[in-house]
């Protein structure tokens, strides 16, 4: 094994053994070339990207010189299978490697290091210009920011291979097209220069009008200059935490919670600290504890049909997160996506609604109703909360697209949006049904589930020995995909449970996904049994 | 409820611009104020046709939840055109397409800018760049700048001392506000200094197409061998701002991390409009727009320029910029712009002092003018106030100081 050109890898696959006391999901990597020693750990559970991962320690060892010029590095191909990794992961690493000109490929000779950059002298190297080292530029929140999480879901979700039970959208068969195609035509021809120009930055004051009346609908109060029109609702988070966070406030939120939510969050520097939830929603108990030893700056809440859970905070505790909210002085934001999507039961009143003394800033969409491709969303909170998002939205992208807002207007005036809603609500009650369903046929002992009474989710608990990582694997080789369960919380938790959303793949394929995800369930718990023959708890070297 | 904001949100004030234009919505003013492009010049036609054949043949795409990046064919097509127009380098992965240049202004403050960092930028600058960084809390040091460009042995000196410069901000076309456009001698010096210091250069080039005479000098990215240039780029001065797209280009590695903000600002910029332009870039010659906006604009500029210089009062210096949207005004040391601005009101009559556009030194004594968004009889009407309004104050602030 030991010979001139060659190296040795071992792994170590720390993941099944006990025997090396680190965090439970860590691989260890070594080649060896005579006394040289390469070795990558990985770390699953880190934010850090995993080509990142790989990068830096590649970086470290040659600016360290433990790996010396010259040194062949495995190949691409062979590096991934033996971190585990997806060989574009290392293809990335590599990449970046070779444009800070650490690594080079030379045909007949691989990918080897080359010197260590020497620090620039201009009078020895006049021609030579290094690339610029981006990452010693990029500012803490650039670096609090790693995963690419919902662009990696919209990626999957929108592949044409697969039955995706991943996004939080609606099955693209019924977008009322022709009634746009006319609208916009009609509105284009009279309005046209109007509609293409920029406009306020509060938004276009007709659809603050008409979403004045929706709200009052919602059983909420709120003139015009109490609501902005935002580019969707992620913005209506994003805005928020920017005007009310500052590094190192603390931001309770629910657990588990909405990811982007939280990845918010956590860009801004926010401390974030949960509050589990029950079938009634947020533990009151638990916050109220809480908050006898913080003084958060914000309370983040999804109270109906929320996002993983799709549980509804019944309306004793909506109250009491309100007189909380007052007797501690806490703003609330009320995320709410969801609350016109109620298939059985009655409509609870928001927080908003309940509101008395303008503590609730109000944010909702129209993107899981219709178009979320416009990216529609808005904003109800206190006159002096909208004037401080007005600022913020202006240095944030100046206004929503005028043509958006002006097609939204028309459909909410006309009974266009009335309409689609309901047309949503009889589709999306047909698919929950149908994933019911399914999932009684199909579903193995210890995978449970709660049927929603609204919103687009279906949470799912599997049984203990299924873990979720194997399971994005063989679901994905069955071309199926669904979101695990444990981007929903902020910090490492061990959790075993998947989000399956029934309103994002056509009806038909319902059945057969729900089918196709449980035969990767079993697959799991059989390969576990054979392992356990196998006492699968031995180092072994593999080339 | 006693609200606590966040500490950067005590920095935001309300611009002046913004209480401007909601002065100039009252349609008897004449506005020089905002930046505005001429709404008589939209392709209206052209785009029902276009958003007619969009959602008939992609309807559903076109209305759901599209990647964070952006439509690709999009970002093929701006990758093209910028290495056809600017000499760059870019491919489609390039390209991250944002809701307009304001949010590719706004991810550049988020992405690279601590509390205390130093942001280098041209003295005078743009507003809302100054304002869009301002929330990440940088110090910000104006380079002194004359009608050509950075001064580079000024620029020189600030690289070598001063610590934690995490960009140079630069308009090196058509600057806004100034008008003035950097000469290629400048910007040859200027990229030949940069690139020993590790240094990030935004080229925000909203303006660069909209020339009315002379040559396209080289884009600062053309000249770029260490990868430090991020482009920012827009269809607002070009095509329509209402649809608000425009676009960060910039090395992959870093592309990366405007995507991670991107997604979290906004998840993606709307899908109807991305793909409008596309298919109207398709279908329709996007240059023949551009050449229709240019020579309204030429006419404008010209007639302003001759307003000018026929009735300003003499001793005010003002650019003759060869393209884009903005011309700059220099009045006597004595006279704020700002008092002039408050007086115009009264005649109906807006324009932007001049005094925002310097993050840290106000030159007082200056002021903006547009000539994109009036007609020319009303240019004419508004300069001849104007002038009546200076005047004026030649008037009284000689006769006081006598």
């Amino acid at each position: 094994m030991e010979g001139k050109n060659k190296y040795q890898l071992v792994v170590l696959n720390i993941e099944k053994h006990d025997i090396i006391k680190l965090d439970g999901t860590t691989t260890t990597y070594y080649t060896k070339r005579g006394s040289d020693i390469m070795r990558i750990i990985l770390n699953k559970n880190s934010s850090v990207p995993m080509y990142l991962q790989i990068r830096n320690q590649m970086r470290d060892m040659i600016l360290e010189g433990i790996l010396e010029p010259g040194f062949r590095l495995p190949s691409e191909r062979k590096l991934a299978e033996t971190l585990g990794v997806n060989r574009s992961t290392v293809l990335n690493a590599y990449r970046d490697l070779k444009a800070d000109d650490l690594i080079g490929s030379h045909i007949g000779k691989g990918t080897v290091v080359i010197m260590p950059p020497i620090p620039i002298n201009r009078d020895r190297m006049p021609q030579k210009v290094s690339k610029l080292p981006w990452t010693q530029l990029l500012g803490e929140c650039a670096l609090r920011m790693q995963q690419p999480l919902v662009s990696d879901i919209l990626k999957t979700a929108n592949r044409k291979d697969v039955i995706s039970f991943a996004a939080g959208f609606l099955a693209q068969t019924h977008d009322p097209v022709e009634e746009l195609l006319e609208a916009q035509s009609r509105l284009l021809k009279d309005y046209g220069s109007t509609m293409l120009q920029y406009s306020a930055t509060q938004g276009y004051l007709p659809l603050r009008e008409s979403i004045t009346d929706l709200m009052q609908k919602r059983g909420i109060k709120a003139g015009p200059e109490e609501i902005i029109v935002l580019s969707g609702s992620q913005q209506a988070i994003d805005l928020t935490a920017r005007i009310f966070i500052d590094p190192g406030d603390v931001v309770i939120v629910e657990e588990p919670s909405f990811f982007s939510a939280l990845q918010v969050f956590q860009s801004v520097g926010a401390k974030i600290m949960s509050v589990p939830i029950d079938s009634n929603g947020m533990r009151i108990d638990f916050l109220e504890s809480l908050l006898s030893r913080v003084k958060p700056k914000l309370i983040y809440t999804i109270p109906t049909f929320q996002n993983p859970s799709g549980t509804v905070m019944n309306i004793k505790r909506r109250r009491q997160l309100l007189d909380i909210a007052y007797k501690y002085q806490i703003p609330i934001l009320e995320d709410d996506p969801y609350g016109e999507l109620r298939y059985d039961g009655d409509h609870l009143p928001t927080l908003k609604a309940l509101d008395q003394h303008g503590y609730v800033i109000y944010a909702s969409t129209f993107s899981k109703i219709m178009f979320p491709g416009m990216r529609i969303g808005w904003v109800v909170a206190e006159r002096e909360v909208i004037r401080q998002f007005v600022l913020a939205k202006q240095m944030a992208d100046l206004h929503t697209n005028t043509l958006g807002q002006w097609i939204m207007d028309d459909f909410l005036r006309s009974n266009v949006f009335a309409k689609r809603l309901k047309t949503v609500i009889g589709e999306n009650i047909e698919s929950r049904n149908l994933m019911i369903k399914a999932l009684k046929q199909y579903a193995v002992e210890g995978f449970e589930w709660q049927v929603p009474e609204g919103g687009l989710y279906i949470w799912c608990h599997l049984p203990q020995q299924v873990d979720t990582e194997r399971l994005i694997v063989k679901a994905e080789e069955k071309k199926v995909v669904f979101v695990p369960g444990k981007i929903f919380y902020s910090g490492y938790v061990e959790s075993n449970t998947i989000r399956l959303s029934f309103s994002s793949p056509p009806k038909r394929l319902i059945n057969t996904g729900i089918r196709l995800l449980m035969e990767a369930v079993k697959e799991i718990i059989e390969e576990e049994k054979v392992n356990h023959y196998l006492g699968n708890d031995e180092i072994k070297p593999i080339l | 409820m006693a609200i606590t904001f966040a500490n950067r949100i005590y920095g935001m004030k309300s611009s002046e611009i913004r209480e401007l234009l909601k002065l100039t919505e009252n349609p008897e003013i004449i506005s020089f104020a905002g930046g505005a492009p001429a709404p008589e010049l939209f392709p209206v036609q052209e785009m029902i046709q276009v958003t007619e054949k969009v959602l008939r043949e992609s309807g559903e795409q076109a209305l759901q939840y599209g990647t964070t990046e952006g439509f690709n064919p999009l970002r093929e097509k701006i990758a093209e055109r910028m290495n056809r127009k600017f000499k760059t380098n870019f491919a489609y992965d390039n390209i991250l397409i944002t809701s307009g240049s304001q949010q590719g202004l706004d991810f550049t403050g988020k992405i690279f800018l601590n509390e205390g960092d130093v942001v280098l930028c041209e003295s005078p600058t743009y507003l809302a760049a100054i304002n869009a960084f301002q929330a990440y809390m940088p110090r910000f040091i104006e380079v002194p700048t004359d009608s050509s460009g950075m001064i580079i042995g000024e620029l020189e000196k600030l690289l070598e001392t001063t610590d934690n410069i995490k960009f140079i901000y630069i308009v090196p076309d058509f600057q806004n506000p100034s008008g003035n456009s950097w000469s290629i001698e400048r910007r040859q010096q200027f990229m030949n200094v940069v690139k020993d210091y590790d240094v990030a250069v935004i080229e925000d080039n909203p303006y660069s197409e909209i020339r009315f005479e002379g040559e396209m000098p080289p884009s600062m990215k053309s000249m770029d061998e260490k990868g430090q240039v991020i482009c920012l780029g827009t269809f607002s001065k070009t095509f329509c701002p209402g649809l608000r797209i425009g676009w960060v280009a910039a090395e992959t590695n870093l592309l990366e991390k405007y995507i991670l903000v991107k997604q979290s600002a906004d998840l993606h910029t709307s899908s109807l409009s991305q793909r409008s332009i596309a298919q109207y870039m398709d279908s329709y010659d996007f240059d023949a727009n551009i050449d229709k906006i240019k020579a309204v604009y030429k006419k404008r500029r010209d007639i302003m320029l001759k307003t000018i210089e026929e009735e300003f009062p003499k001793g005010i210096s003002f650019t003759r910029p060869a393209g884009g949207l903005f011309l700059w005004v220099v009045l006597p040391e004595h006279i704020d712009a700002k008092e002039v601005a408050a007086k115009s009101i009264v005649y109906n009559v807006a324009f932007v002092p001049g005094e925002s556009f310097f993050p840290n030194y106000k030159k007082k004594n200056t002021l903006r003018l547009n000539y994109s968004n009036m007609p020319e009889d009303r240019i004419v009407e508004g300069i001849k106030r104007l002038a009546i309004v200076l005047k004026d104050f030649y008037f009284h602030s000689s006769s006081s100081n006598e």
